[in-house]
C-alpha cells in the first residue's frame, strides 16, 4: 500500500522544491484555487487548530470551570500540575518511556531501512511494506496480545510497554531513515567499497554521517509517537508505569478540571518544539508517509 | 560480497524478531483464542467451537454495536476525506512561502496524540464551551445544546484526530501528477470543474484509497475518543473488546469482536481495491 508515496521516498518531491516553486504563479492550472477554496481551506485549519488554541487558553483560567472563554487569567493550574504527585511521576515515567522506546525503535529502524535500501528492488520493497505492519493492526490488538501472552512468559511491566512501544515506532523510523538514505548517492559508498573499504567501514564513515540529521529525526518523531501513546498503554499500563496519557484519560473519565488543560498545554509545547527541530532537520513530512 | 550480503541479512534480525515475539506470536495466539470456550475461572477452556462468532452474530446487542462501529467509522471516513481533499489539493498545488508552514501545522496536532484532542473537544463542546457561549451569544438558541455524549461529537473529533492521515496520502498521491494533464484538458475546453472531475479527482484515487483505509481502520478501533465524548450512546467495537478484556475478562468473546474488527478492515480493502479496479478498466 505504500507503494503510492513512492514519490515521497524521493527527496525530489519534498516540500519547498525549487521545481515546484517555479511552477507557481498561475502557470499550472492546479496553482491557482479559488477564493472559494481558499476559504474552504482556512476553515479546515481553523477546526484543525481551534481545539487546540482552546485547550492553551483554557490552561491560563483562573476558576475551577471549564467555562470558555476563561473569566480570568492566572497560573494556578500550572502549580497544581506541579504539585500533584500523580501526575509528575506519569510525565518522567512517559518521558523515561518514550526515550528507551524511541532509542531502540531508531536503532532496529536503522539496520531495517538500510538493509530494505541495498537489498535488491522487489524484495527491499517487501521489507519496507512488512516493516509497516504494526500500523495497519489496530494498536489496541497488539496491546491486549502482549497482555495475553504476559500469562504465558512473565515479562517485567516495564519490558512489556517497551516492547509495545518500539513496535508502534518503528515504522516511523523505518520511513524516515529509508527517506533519508534516498537522498544519499549510492556511488559514493560503493566508491568507499571500491577504494577498499568494508561495507561495515564505508557504512559507519560514509553513509552514518550524511544522514544523521534524519536519524536524529526519526528518533525525535519516535518519542513523539510513544509520548501520545494511550492505546498500548491502555492495557500495559500499572501501579509505577503508568503513562501520561492513561493517568490523563483516567482522570477526565470522571472529572474535568483545568489542571488537565495545563498539562497537556505542557505536552504540547514541548511537541511544538520538536515539530519546529524535525522540520529543521529534515521536513515533518518525509517521515508522515505513511 | 558474499560478507556484504550476510551483514545485510544480520541487519533484518532485530525487526525480525521484534515483529515475531512481540507481534506476530502474541496477536496470533489472541485471536485464536475467539476460537475456544470461555471459561469464568481459567479464562478458557481448550475446546474448539464457533459459539463466540455464533453470539456476536445472532445477539441483536453485539450486532448493533457493529452497525454503530461501521457507521461512526463509514461517517468519519466520508467526512475526513471531504474536509481533507481541499487542503491536500491546496498543498499539492505548491505555493513554495506557505506551503512549509502549511505542512507543519497539518503534522503538529497529530503528534500530540489522541488523548490531547479529544480533551480540546470536552472543553469546546461543553455545555459552557465555546460552540454553546457562540450560539448563545447570538441568540441562536436559548439553553445550551447537548453536545457531548454524542454520536456527532464522537464523529467530529475522530475527523479532527484522524485528518492528516488523510491529507498526507491524498498530498502524494496529487503532487504525484503531471499538472500538465489537467492544464491540457482545461486548454482543450473542458473547463476547470470538468478538468478536475474527469482528471484530477480519478488520478488521485489511490491516495484516496490509503487515506480512507487509514482512516476507517484507526476510527473502527477507537476507544479514549468514543468513551469520552460518547457517553452511553456510544458504544463501539474497540470499547466492547476493551470492556470485555478488563471488566468481563471474557477473553474469548473479546477475540471474535477483534477478529469482527480486522474482518471489517479486510472487507473495506477488498471493497475499495474492486472499485478501483472497476474505475481503472472503465477509463
Amino acid at each position: 500500500m505504500l507503494s503510492a508515496e513512492a514519490d515521497l521516498a524521493n527527496p525530489a518531491s519534498l516540500a519547498l522544491q525549487p521545481d515546484l516553486s517555479v511552477r507557481s504563479g498561475g502557470r499550472t492550472l492546479r496553482a491557482v484555487p479559488g477564493t472559494l477554496l481558499r476559504l474552504v481551506v482556512a476553515l479546515v485549519y481553523l477546526f484543525l487548530l481551534g481545539p487546540i488554541a482552546v485547550i492553551v487558553a483554557t490552561s491560563f483560567s483562573s476558576t475551577h470551570s471549564m467555562a470558555f472563554p476563561p473569566p480570568g487569567l492566572s497560573f494556578r493550574w500550572y502549580g497544581e500540575f506541579l504539585r500533584s504527585d500523580n501526575f509528575t511521576s506519569a510525565f518522567r515515567f512517559s518521558l523515561e518511556l518514550g526515550i528507551s522506546a524511541s532509542i531502540i525503535g531508531t536503532f532496529i529502524g536503522f539496520f531495517t531501512a538500510y538493509a530494505a535500501r541495498r537489498l535488491m528492488e522487489r524484495r527491499g520493497g517487501v521489507v519496507q511494506s512488512l516493516a509497516m505492519l504494526p500500523l495497519l493492526i489496530p494498536h489496541l490488538l497488539i496491546s491486549i496480545s502482549l497482555l495475553l501472552a504476559l500469562n504465558f512468559v512473565s515479562l517485567p511491566d516495564f519490558a512489556s510497554l517497551l516492547a509495545g512501544h518500539v513496535l508502534i515506532c518503528t515504522p516511523f523510523t523505518v520511513a524516515g531513515i529509508i527517506a533519508s538514505l534516498d537522498g544519499v548517492d549510492a556511488q559514493l559508498e560503493t566508491a568507499a567499497m571500491t577504494l577498499g573499504a568494508s561495507r561495515l567501514t564505508a557504512l559507519i564513515e560514509v553513509v552514518v554521517p550524511l544522514v544523521a540529521p534524519g536519524v536524529l529525526s526519526a528518533f525525535l518523531f519516535a518519542f513523539v509517537v510513544s509520548f501520545g501513546d494511550v492505546y498500548i498503554a491502555l492495557f500495559l499500563a500499572g501501579p509505577g508505569t503508568t503513562t501520561l496519557p492513561i493517568e490523563i484519560f483516567s482522570y477526565v473519565q470522571w472529572e474535568s478540571s483545568p489542571v488537565i488543560a495545563a498539562i497537556t498545554s505542557v505536552q504540547i509545547m514541548m511537541i511544538v518544539v520538536l515539530g519546529l527541530v524535525i522540520e529543521k532537520l529534515v521536513g515533518l513530512r518525509r517521515i508522515m508517509r505513511v | 560480497m558474499q560478507s556484504s550480503r550476510k551483514l545485510l541479512v544480520a541487519f533484518l534480525a532485530p525487526a525480525t524478531v521484534l515483529y515475531t515475539v512481540f507481534l506476530l506470536a502474541p496477536v496470533s495466539l489472541f485471536l485464536a483464542f475467539g476460537l475456544m470456550r470461555y471459561d469464568a475461572i481459567q479464562l478458557f477452556q481448550p475446546v474448539l467451537t464457533l459459539a463466540n462468532f455464533g453470539r456476536i452474530v445472532l445477539d441483536p446487542f453485539y450486532r448493533g454495536i457493529i452497525l454503530l462501529t461501521l457507521k461512526i467509522a463509514g461517517l468519519t471516513t466520508v467526512c475526513t476525506l471531504l474536509v481533507g481533499y481541499p487542503v491536500a489539493y491546496v498543498l499539492a498545488s505548491g505555493r513554495s512561502a506557505w506551503r512549509g508552514i502549511l505542512m507543519f501545522l497539518v503534522v503538529a496536532p497529530l503528534m500530540t496524540g489522541e488523548i490531547v484532542r479529544t480533551y480540546g473537544w470536552i472543553v469546546v463542546l461543553g455545555s459552557e464551551g465555546l460552540v454553546n457561549r457562540f450560539l448563545l451569544a447570538l441568540g441562536i438558541i436559548h439553553d445550551p445544546l447537548k453536545l457531548l455524549n454524542t454520536q456527532l461529537a464522537v464523529v467530529i473529533a475522530l475527523v479532527h484526530i484522524l485528518l492528516p492521515f488523510m491529507i498526507f496520502p491524498l498530498i502524494s498521491a496529487l503532487a504525484s501528477q503531471d499538472p500538465d494533464l489537467a492544464r491540457a484538458a482545461d486548454t482543450l475546453g473542458a473547463g476547470r470543474m470538468r478538468a478536475f472531475l474527469e482528471v484530477t479527482l480519478p488520478l488521485s484515487r489511490t491516495g484516496i484509497m490509503v487515506g480512507s483505509l487509514l482512516v476507517f481502520t484507526l476510527s473502527a478501533g477507537a476507544v479514549v475518543t468514543p468513551s469520552l465524548l460518547g457517553g452511553k450512546d456510544v458504544q463501539m467495537l474497540g470499547q466492547t473488546i476493551y470492556d470485555l478484556v478488563l471488566h468481563t475478562l471474557n477473553w474469548p468473546l473479546a477475540s471474535a469482536c477483534a477478529s469482527i474488527l480486522l474482518a471489517l478492515q479486510l472487507c473495506f480493502v477488498t471493497i475499495q481495491i474492486r472499485a478501483n479496479r472497476r474505475a481503472l478498466r472503465r477509463s
